[in-house]
């Protein structure tokens, strides 16, 4: 492919990566922000997939498809499995509202671009200048987790972090070893089953999943 | 290494020897394994430090002791000194605790911690003095501040006191390690290198600030450790709730070290500083030694008066460290030698007496169930080797002739009066006043220790369970007796240990020795003598020609005079507290007691008494003061705190995620 396709293609997928970031931020229906996760875990493999064709790498292109399998197949699966056990399909009331989450969305994007500036000029090139994209992702992933109540908005809300740190391992390194990428795949997959156990658990036992259920839990 | 470092290692080895015999051996003879493991490390010890100050100093690099930094160690006289100081508490303390930590009523310390942990805090205090570098010095410092704890923490289960009192210590000691660590890393990174040879060819030529700092830091953190008012305050509180053979050990040789600490870096180390350094040595001192004395005198409890007395006595080193400083400022070299020779003779003496008397309070302790003093009484009697061994110890800590505080307590007077003509206006104001100090202390320290051994040892029992006291096993008999044997070498013949201190006085003040002489002590630079033995022998003289003359009288038995009020009973005796009555009054400002006194009257007359109730409570008024208000705003600041923490997930993941964007903003910001 040549280098204008390349640098196209690179953003189109960063840009779907952190839109569907975003819309996570605006909608409150669960079920439209597991489609939306699903959506950008595509994205991602896309993005690692147009990666490897540029690198001709056909290691990173198989791991473009695991990472397409996981991240756009098994999780959402895993959550909309969730979500159907629970019942209740809306985000109540966040924490922020909407609005006021778009805002912090975009200062948090001027952020992260201020702060990779750096990292960019260290080696100039159209993978680093989309570093910032990845980084601006995991900023809103972790804002997801600060200010939305469900428990399910609130994997999301990790999974979206775990999105971003993959997304600039692929950026910023040419090409994460497989074993790594493997465990920390592994490592996701795991955490969002405990997730799911302790939804599970908390549903039983106080009969919904708002984490400041959990606040008489301490000492 | 070299071979006189022998010794050292025997002592070393003893030590990890006790403490594996502490875990391993079985219940029965743990104690005996522990015990002499813990004496025979301290008789090493003693070999060591005496063969160092004998004139064979030596050093060792062992660089894979402690990663990255190496160990290094060396020996030389000032070191060796108070390596043969700890050895000889170390030997009386083990001997002593081979029979005191046997089970005896519901008091048995022959616990697998105890007993391992005590020949531990031995070979730590041992390695301190032999410390050659930052690294090796700041660690074995707090293996011994942690092993210190532990053995503070002994009987936890049996009083909340002991915990309460853990606390205090581990506060204190804590604090004090971290100011010290903080003196000695910043000294080592301005003289880039950590080993003490590096340390002194740059102490010298570092910046004045610098130089202040890192003493301001080492003085504060070896004075917490020292016990130097108003850092004391884990002193009269570790020491009643600790063994009595720990708190000798901790009494006695630890606080030591905190002396050495400010010898070693202020003047070896540094080479000296500015007048106001020593000044403030000075000016600490003599409060310490004023506070200690007067809060000893007032003491009820026997352990917690030994310990005020422990900061008189450092308060009183102090205040040679300090003239010495000053008079080595001032150019008088003979005379800070005097002062600095006094002051590490008093600290040998100290702990010799202090070795004793706790390790006598301790037989008290065990055998009465009780320190309180106004509890005992009448135990001459019953316990009369005990009885005569702590009238020698109290013989020496109330600095009169024929006991061994007296010979430095004079040195050190002679050196401060003599001092008034060298160096400037300073020197000519703090002297007199210092010297006043000296006197008072001296004073108050009598009445402490007449009121101690009177009020607790003579006249009758002033309860069931000092009637009840028998006398300690003969193991604890002779720890004790070692002591007393030292006390008795080092008041009549204090020249047979002047060489070695004059050697370690010559590391810190070079030049010609400041006390010499067989058995009479003569001073250079000041016309001065003094002869203890000829002293004990004059006085001994004197009382057998009274005795021949004047008690040669017919004797008549006759029936004690009772004022008509029936058998005298223990009732009527002097308690300690009202024996130290008159003290308290005159000095009623400085401790502030508070008194009640309530009297019921009968309820046809008033004029007719049915009952008086007199209530005192004497605290330590630098606590109430100083600690209270610290103590206050730490506790709401933790209440505060807790707010932070309302158990809200969504609150934590919040902290997290602004101190990740701040630390974002910052980096783009600055960057």
């Amino acid at each position: 492919m040549t280098e204008t396709v390349y640098v196209q293609l690179l953003d189109l997928t960063c840009g779907a990566l952190v839109l569907a970031a975003v819309l996570v931020l605006w909608r409150r229906d669960l079920r439209a922000i597991v489609r939306l996760f699903a959506a950008q875990g595509v994205a991602l493999a896309a993005l690692v997939a147009v990666l490897g064709v540029h690198a001709h790498d056909a290691g990173l292109v198989a791991l473009a498809a695991g990472a397409g399998v996981l991240r756009g197949l098994l999780l959402p699966l895993l959550l909309r499995r969730a979500m159907r056990a629970g019942g209740a399909g809306r985000e109540t009331e966040p924490l922020v509202n909407v609005a006021a989450s778009l805002v912090v969305a975009a200062l948090l994007a001027l952020l992260s671009y201020a702060v990779t500036r750096p990292v960019v000029a260290l080696e100039p090139s159209p993978a680093t200048h989309a570093a910032p994209v990845a980084v601006t992702v995991v900023l809103i992933g972790f804002f997801v987790l600060v200010t939305r109540r469900r428990a399910l908005s609130q994997v999301v809300g990790f999974l979206l972090v775990d999105n971003g740190i993959t997304a600039l391992a692929f950026l910023t390194t040419s090409g994460v070893p497989l074993a790594v990428e493997l465990g920390v795949s592994l490592d996701v997959l795991l955490a969002v089953l405990v997730l799911r156990v302790l939804t599970t658990r908390m549903r039983a036992a106080f009969g919904g999943t708002d984490l400041d259920d959990l606040r008489e839990l301490r000492d | 290494m070299t071979g006189s470092s022998a010794p050292f290692v025997v002592a070393l080895a003893a030590g990890l020897l006790g403490a594996v015999a502490g875990i391993a051996l079985p219940r029965r003879v743990r104690p005996l394994g522990a015990g002499v493991c813990t004496a025979v490390s301290g008789a090493a010890g003693v070999v060591a430090g005496v063969a160092a100050f004998a004139g064979h100093p030596w050093s060792a690099w062992l660089p894979d002791v402690v990663p990255l930094a190496g160990t290094r160690l060396a020996v030389d006289g000032l070191g060796g000194l108070f390596i043969a100081v700890t050895g000889a508490v170390g030997v009386c303390a083990g001997v002593y605790g081979i029979a005191y930590c046997r089970p005896h009523g519901d008091h048995a310390l022959d616990g697998r911690a105890v007993q391992a942990v005590t020949p531990l805090f031995l070979a730590s205090m041992l390695l301190v003095p032999a410390a050659a570098s930052v690294t090796t010095f700041l660690l074995a410092w707090e293996l011994m501040a942690v092993a210190s704890l532990l053995l503070v923490l002994a009987e936890h289960r049996h009083r909340t006191s002991v915990r309460e009192a853990g606390l205090w210590y581990a506060v204190m000691t804590q604090l004090g390690m971290v100011v010290l660590l903080g003196g000695l890393v910043g000294f080592a990174a301005a003289a880039h290198g950590e080993s003490f040879a590096r340390l002194r060819e740059a102490g010298r030529g570092l910046s004045p600030g610098v130089r202040a700092a890192v003493f301001l830091a080492v003085f504060v953190g070896c004075a917490s450790k020292a016990g130097i008012v108003p850092l004391h305050v884990w002193l009269p509180r570790a020491h009643p709730e600790a063994p009595a053979h720990v708190s000798a050990l901790m009494s006695a040789a630890m606080v030591n070290l905190g002396v050495y600490g400010i010898v070693r870096v202020g003047f070896d180390l540094l080479g000296g500083g500015p007048a106001w350094w020593w000044l403030l040595v000075l000016a600490a001192g003599a409060g310490s030694a004023l506070y200690g004395i007067l809060q000893a005198a007032v003491a009820t409890d026997l352990k917690r008066l030994l310990a005020y007395s422990t900061c008189e006595n450092m308060g009183l080193v102090l205040i040679g460290v300090g003239a010495a400083g000053l008079l080595d400022r001032a150019g008088a070299r003979p005379l800070a030698a005097l002062a600095m020779t006094a002051a590490l003779l008093h600290l040998v003496n100290h702990s010799g007496f202090k070795t004793l008397l706790f390790l006598a309070a301790g037989s008290v302790v065990r055998a009465a169930g009780t320190g309180d003093l106004d509890a005992l009484g009448g135990l001459r009697t019953r316990m009369p080797v005990t009885t005569v061994l702590f009238g020698l110890g109290a013989l020496g800590a109330s600095a009169l002739p024929l006991g061994n505080g007296f010979v430095s307590e004079w040195l050190l007077l002679q050196g401060l009066v003599k001092a008034l003509g060298s160096g400037g206006t300073a020197v000519a104001v703090t002297m007199p006043l210092a010297v006043a100090v000296v006197a008072l202390t001296a004073g108050l320290a009598v009445a402490t220790f007449v009121k101690a051994f009177g009020v607790g040892f003579l006249a009758r029992a002033r309860s069931e369970k000092a009637e009840r006291a028998t006398e300690s096993p003969r193991a604890m008999l002779l720890g004790m007796s070692l002591a007393a044997a030292c006390c008795v070498v080092l008041a009549l013949g204090p020249v047979s240990v002047l060489p070695g201190i004059a050697r370690a006085v010559r590391v810190v003040v070079p030049g010609p020795d400041a006390v010499t002489g067989p058995v009479t002590l003569r001073l250079h630079g000041v016309a001065s003598t003094l002869s203890p033995l000829w002293i004990a022998v004059a006085l001994i003289l004197v009382l057998a020609v009274l005795r021949v003359t004047v008690m040669r009288r017919a004797r008549r038995r006759a029936r004690l005079w009772d004022c008509g009020m029936g058998p005298t009973s223990a009732r009527m005796e002097y308690t300690a507290t009202s024996f130290a009555e008159p003290l308290q009054r005159v000095f009623d400002n400085v401790l502030a007691p508070e008194t009640d006194v309530d009297v019921t009257p009968l309820a046809e007359s008033a004029y007719l008494v049915e009952s008086v109730t007199y209530r005192a409570r004497l605290g330590d008024r630098i606590e109430h003061r100083i600690y209270r208000p610290v103590i206050a705003a730490a506790a709401w600041f933790g209440r505060v705190a807790r707010g932070l923490g309302n158990g809200s997930v969504h609150r934590y993941l919040g902290y997290g995620f602004c101190a990740f964007t701040g630390v974002l903003i910052v980096l783009a910001v600055t960057r």
